[in-house]
């Protein structure tokens, strides 16, 4: 307190004050005129010794520093405690959640969730999870019905949890399946089997056509059936397909420059925009979530300008490119054993600019393919 | 406080002296006052005596070895 500084008012011989502060060696910080009157800013502590000097009156005219601020404060103390008060409420109201909303079409999965996620703490009326903890409760609820939830989301949106599920269908086991045959679903060269069940009707390297059986659910002896069962087992055959693809020969860069430029989006349901006009053609943005209030997102988005080049791929890089794209689009359906023995380009022609790549692949792909049977129809 | 005397050592090297501005006169290091009014303004160093004139002098700050006085300058002396 002894250090704090105040202004006072003088009235009186201000030349032989300031000399007297002097020789008493009592500081003055600053001195000014307003309205004609003095004031001079000096430590509380020694506002005693100048009340003492006869030629002069003094008066405690402010206070400075924290203790202005805080005499400041005091007189703004129902602003002051309404602001504090509305910051409070805004961050108690952007913490609760007041509804959860979970999204399946089946009401019993619906009201399972509900339940469990009641129980975790994920419910109406509390305040918000943290991310960490929506995730532990994601991953514990999961962990707790392994066999009818296969994937699920925790959302928030404004005030409401939005819980988004997959169900798990386990395929039921084929115990009704009492008989069938394991049937081609191409016509293919028969390279691999693998059954538990049923008997061979075929064998390495033959030819089938779509729809021959493969692995046989009538076990017979003699031309005589001794037993029908669900023939079980995969077989492996060699494909062909003639696939076609196509590369336009022009196509657009586009490279970044090294403008960048800021702004804001605001995203709402009724509102989508930049709140300012975006100054570049055309650019690339990254965008980061500064805060999300009653369902109003606000984003704080760096735009960086972008330059387009126009480009043309000779003829070998096209045809390469449709070549690997029609690959990768094949490979895309393929199992874990499944894979391209050959591959052969039978034509490519370039028409409008545009390469056309027409090629023959040779796989190696299951095509067994379970088909019931009724015994009543083979007696 | 290291740091604040390693500061103060830096910017207050001399004993004194005297900084003139457009409408200021800083001055630092003085041991007296001798004449303080609003035409001239004389302040005691150890081996010497500084007297400034001009109009409307004013004393903006005043403390144990320092003083800024505000008003136009139009003439500093010297006295050995």
């Amino acid at each position: 307190m002894k250090d704090t500084l105040i202004w006072i008012e003088v009235e009186g011989k201000k030349d032989k004050l300031l000399l007297k502060c002097f020789k008493l060696r009592i500081p003055v910080f600053e001195t000014k005129e307003e309205n004609g009157k003095l004031f001079f800013k000096i430590y509380e502590k020694d506002f005693g010794k100048i009340q003492k000097f006869w030629f002069v009156k003094v008066k405690k005219s402010g206070v400075t520093g924290i203790r202005l601020l805080k005499e400041n404060i005091w007189k703004q103390r129902v602003f002051v405690v309404s602001l504090l008060f509305g910051f409070l409420l805004l961050y108690v109201l952007s913490h609760i959640m007041i509804r959860v909303e979970v999204v399946h079409s089946n009401s019993d999965i619906r009201e399972l969730v509900r339940l469990t996620l009641k129980e975790k703490g994920i419910k109406e009326n509390t305040f918000r999870k943290s991310y960490k903890e929506i995730e532990t409760i994601k991953k514990e609820v999961l962990d707790l019905y392994p066999e009818q939830l296969e994937w699920m989301e925790i959302e928030v949106h404004g005030m409401n949890y939005v819980v988004r599920i997959e169900e798990r269908k386990i395929e039921k086991e084929k115990t009704n399946q009492t008989s069938c045959h394991i049937v081609a679903t191409k016509d293919a060269f028969v390279k691999e089997m693998i059954f538990s069940k049923g008997v061979a009707s075929v064998s390495r390297n033959d030819s089938v056509k779509k729809g021959d059986i493969l692995i046989s659910g009538l076990i017979k002896k003699d031309e005589e059936i001794k037993a029908v069962v669900c023939a079980q087992g995969s077989v492996y055959g060699e494909v062909w397909y003639s696939i076609t693809a196509s590369v336009p020969l022009d196509y657009e860069v586009s490279t970044r420059t090294n403008k960048v430029r800021w702004n804001f989006r605001l995203k709402n349901l009724f509102f989508d925009d930049f709140l300012f006009r975006s100054r570049l053609s055309s650019y690339e943005e990254e965008k980061t979530k500064i805060f999300n209030i009653f369902g109003n997102e606000l984003y704080f988005v760096k735009q960086f300008e972008t330059q387009k080049e126009k480009k043309r791929y000779s003829e070998e890089e096209a045809k390469n490119l449709a070549i690997s794209e029609a690959i990768h689009k094949l490979e895309s359906t393929f199992d874990e054993k499944e894979y391209i023995i050959s591959k052969k380009v039978l034509k490519n022609e370039i028409n409008n600019s545009t390469m056309n790549v027409e090629i023959f692949v040779s796989v190696f792909e299951n095509i067994g393919e379970v088909q019931e049977f009724e015994i009543n129809s083979i007696e | 406080m290291h740091l604040y005397k390693t500061m103060k050592n830096f910017l207050f090297d001399q004993d004194y002296f005297i900084d003139v501005w457009d409408k200021c006169i800083h001055v630092y290091g003085f041991i007296d006052i001798d004449i303080l009014e609003e035409k001239k303004i004389c302040l005691v160093f150890e081996s010497f005596k500084v007297c400034v004139f001009g109009n409307d002098f004013r004393v903006l700050k005043l403390t144990k070895k320092e003083i800024l006085i505000e008003g136009i300058l139009e003439n500093i002396q010297v006295i050995r």
